[in-house]
């Protein structure tokens, strides 16, 4: 790259950079065109030419070899496969997971917060978790939920013996042993996206709630919360993608999709469908599916982010 | 809100600490953190304890013993397993990295004309999982011969990992003053140079936050490396041990050695780096 020599120093800096038509702005510009081709070139060949077959692929009969073409009945007929919407099912009542989530950290943030004890210590500790991979999560709450696991351990000691059960070969208690553990695996990023929410606010408006009387819960409800409404939106946003597109893992260690379909939601119906069944098409499908709603999910974050501006 | 100012009658301690709770609240708040720190650190308890017994020492719950360990890299590879990780993890970041700084300065201080929907586009792959684009690029990467390869995998990977790391990059180098290139540029320097001598040394707390979040991402991944990597002598480690349980191996003890053989380096990672950690998790929220 050749250095400039001249440059009109008497324009203000910014003046100097806008100037087209130089050889300085040319220079610029190129330089800005080479630089961002890398990162385009990566994400155009490996994630933007792959969707778009995609899409290309669901509206065809396709076996990774040889694809026919099908059209748009492909999604006719698969919206009229019971086992597409007993999936999306589990995907519903996974999102009911999603408030406890966001509510527990939220609590647990808010006693952070009052720099209780140790705070910095219970910081780390329920972070930790973030940093340990779904696999071994999901092998120790597979042993956790299991007949002769912990949680019926710590039931029959408590006199509820009666509930002992093998979770994870119950199709409703399975799913519930799946979204237990996800939500155990979310508290501590909430937990950390509210503690850094809670930093940004003025203390003074917590004193003079106070000194108008108000007790902690009201001040935390009518002061603290509103001002939290960025962070639990994000948070919110996040428990969603997360609860849609992180669990394949999770799922793939402790339960594998069953019983029957009972813990299978749209993510592991894709990879089951392709790689199991061999029905590529489909499973190109079902991940259209899926990439729609997390867009739907995104655009949603934008417009309420952007409302709040 | 009642405006009504309690009548207080303050000790002369208490008036510094007014607004702090009662002690038997604070010791109450106190014993819920330290059930929640219960809860939050039972499984690293189960995964150590049940790691020094046998089966059958697990069964009875009663006993310890090394064999789980011992017997650890006869059940898989393990030491290479780590290897392949680590070698993973490293091509797939150094990737990202090289793509994200480059193209995160280019967005922040030299915008050039349609820069902005080449930005907007790499944003947008965010919105893209992974299960959605998994098979057509199993497909493309099988045609290229590039699967198990660690080629095919390490493309995967960076690819996924680009388009948040360049929204760190931009945001970070937007924070920069751009007098700081433009000084540089009147003192002769090319924009290569000042990237690489002026932007990217200012730049190493964004590098690190992209790295330790991306470390944990592609070290944690299991549907990437089931893929694209299925000879089990070229499997990361967390790949390994997913197939493995899949398996229906039925040594618990030897799964839990392996299981936390696997979580400590991106445990220490995580140790070490918690607030670049935290300051990635918490990029997206804004200002």
């Amino acid at each position: 790259m050749s250095a400039p020599t001249a440059v009109t120093s008497t324009h203000r800096p910014s003046s100097a950079v806008r100037r087209p038509a130089s050889a300085l702005a040319r220079n610029r510009s190129r330089t800005g065109m080479v630089l961002t081709a890398p990162a385009f070139a990566l994400v155009a060949l490996l994630l933007g030419i792959p969707i778009m077959q995609a899409v290309y692929y669901s509206l065809t009969n396709w076996d990774g070899l040889t694809a026919t073409w099908v059209g748009p009945s492909t999604y006719a007929s698969e919206l009229r496969n019971p086992i597409f919407w007993r999936v999306l099912e589990n995907n519903g009542l996974l999102l009911l997971a999603v408030p406890v989530a966001i509510f527990v950290p939220l609590g647990i943030a808010a006693v952070l917060h009052t720099r209780v004890f140790g705070w910095r210590f219970f910081r780390s500790v329920y972070f930790l978790p973030t940093a340990v991979s779904w696999v071994v999560i999901g092998m120790v709450s597979a042993r956790f939920f299991a007949q002769d696991g912990i949680l019926n351990h710590l039931f029959a000691a408590v006199g509820l013996g009666a509930i002992r059960t093998d979770f994870l070969s119950g199709e409703r208690t399975a799913l519930l042993a799946v979204g237990v553990t996800f939500v155990w695996s979310m508290i501590g990023t909430n937990t950390i996206i509210f503690l850094t929410g809670l930093a940004t606010i003025d203390p003074a408006l917590h004193e003079a709630a106070r000194c108008d009387g108000a007790g902690s819960l009201q001040v935390f409800w009518h002061i603290t919360f509103p001002q939290l409404k960025r962070f639990v939106q994000f948070a919110f946003v996040m428990t969603v993608i997360s609860a849609f597109t992180a669990l394949f893992s999770l799922i793939f260690v402790m339960t594998g999709g069953g019983p029957g379909y009972g813990t299978t939601t749209l993510e592991f119906f894709v990879y089951q469908t392709a790689f199991a069944k061999g029905e590529f098409g489909t499973g190109a499908l079902l991940g259209v599916f899926l990439f729609v709603i997390m867009t739907a999910v995104g655009l949603a974050q934008l417009k309420l982010f952007r409302s709040d501006d | 809100m009642t405006h009504t100012v309690p009548v207080r009658v303050q000790t002369p301690q208490a008036t510094s600490r007014a607004r702090r709770p009662l002690p038997w609240r604070r010791l109450t708040l106190f014993a819920g953190m330290i059930v929640v720190g219960v809860v939050m650190l039972y499984p690293f308890w189960f995964m150590i304890d049940t790691s020094f017994k046998t089966q059958a020492q697990y069964q009875s719950g009663h006993g310890h013993s090394l064999h789980s360990w011992s017997v650890l890299s006869t059940a898989l590879p393990i030491g290479r397993q780590l290897f392949n990780s680590m070698l993973v993890c490293v091509a797939s970041i150094a990737i990202i990295v090289a793509v994200s700084a480059t193209a995160g300065f280019a967005f922040a201080k030299l915008r050039y004309r349609g820069a902005t929907p080449v930005f907007l586009t790499i944003l947008a792959a965010m919105l893209i999982p992974m299960q959605s684009i998994i098979i057509p690029a199993y497909v493309n990467i099988a045609r290229l011969n590039l699967l198990d390869t660690y080629v095919g995998a390490v493309l995967v990977y960076a690819a996924l990992g680009t388009p948040f790391a360049t929204f760190l990059m931009t945001a970070y180098f937007r924070g920069l003053p751009d007098e700081l290139v433009e000084a540089a540029i009147v003192d002769g320097l090319g924009y290569g140079q000042v990237f690489l001598r002026i932007a990217v040394p200012l730049a190493v707390p964004a590098i690190v936050t992209v790295t330790v979040l991306q470390f944990i991402q592609i070290w944690d991944d299991l549907l990437i490396g089931l893929l694209f990597l299925q000879n089990p002598d070229d499997r990361t480690i967390t790949v390994g041990l997913g197939a493995l349980s899949a398996g229906r191996v039925t040594d618990i003890p030897v799964l839990m050695a392996g299981s936390l053989l696997s979580a400590l380096p991106a445990v220490v990672v995580y140790l070490v780096f918690q607030r670049h950690l935290i300051s990635g998790l918490t990029a997206g929220i804004g200002k």
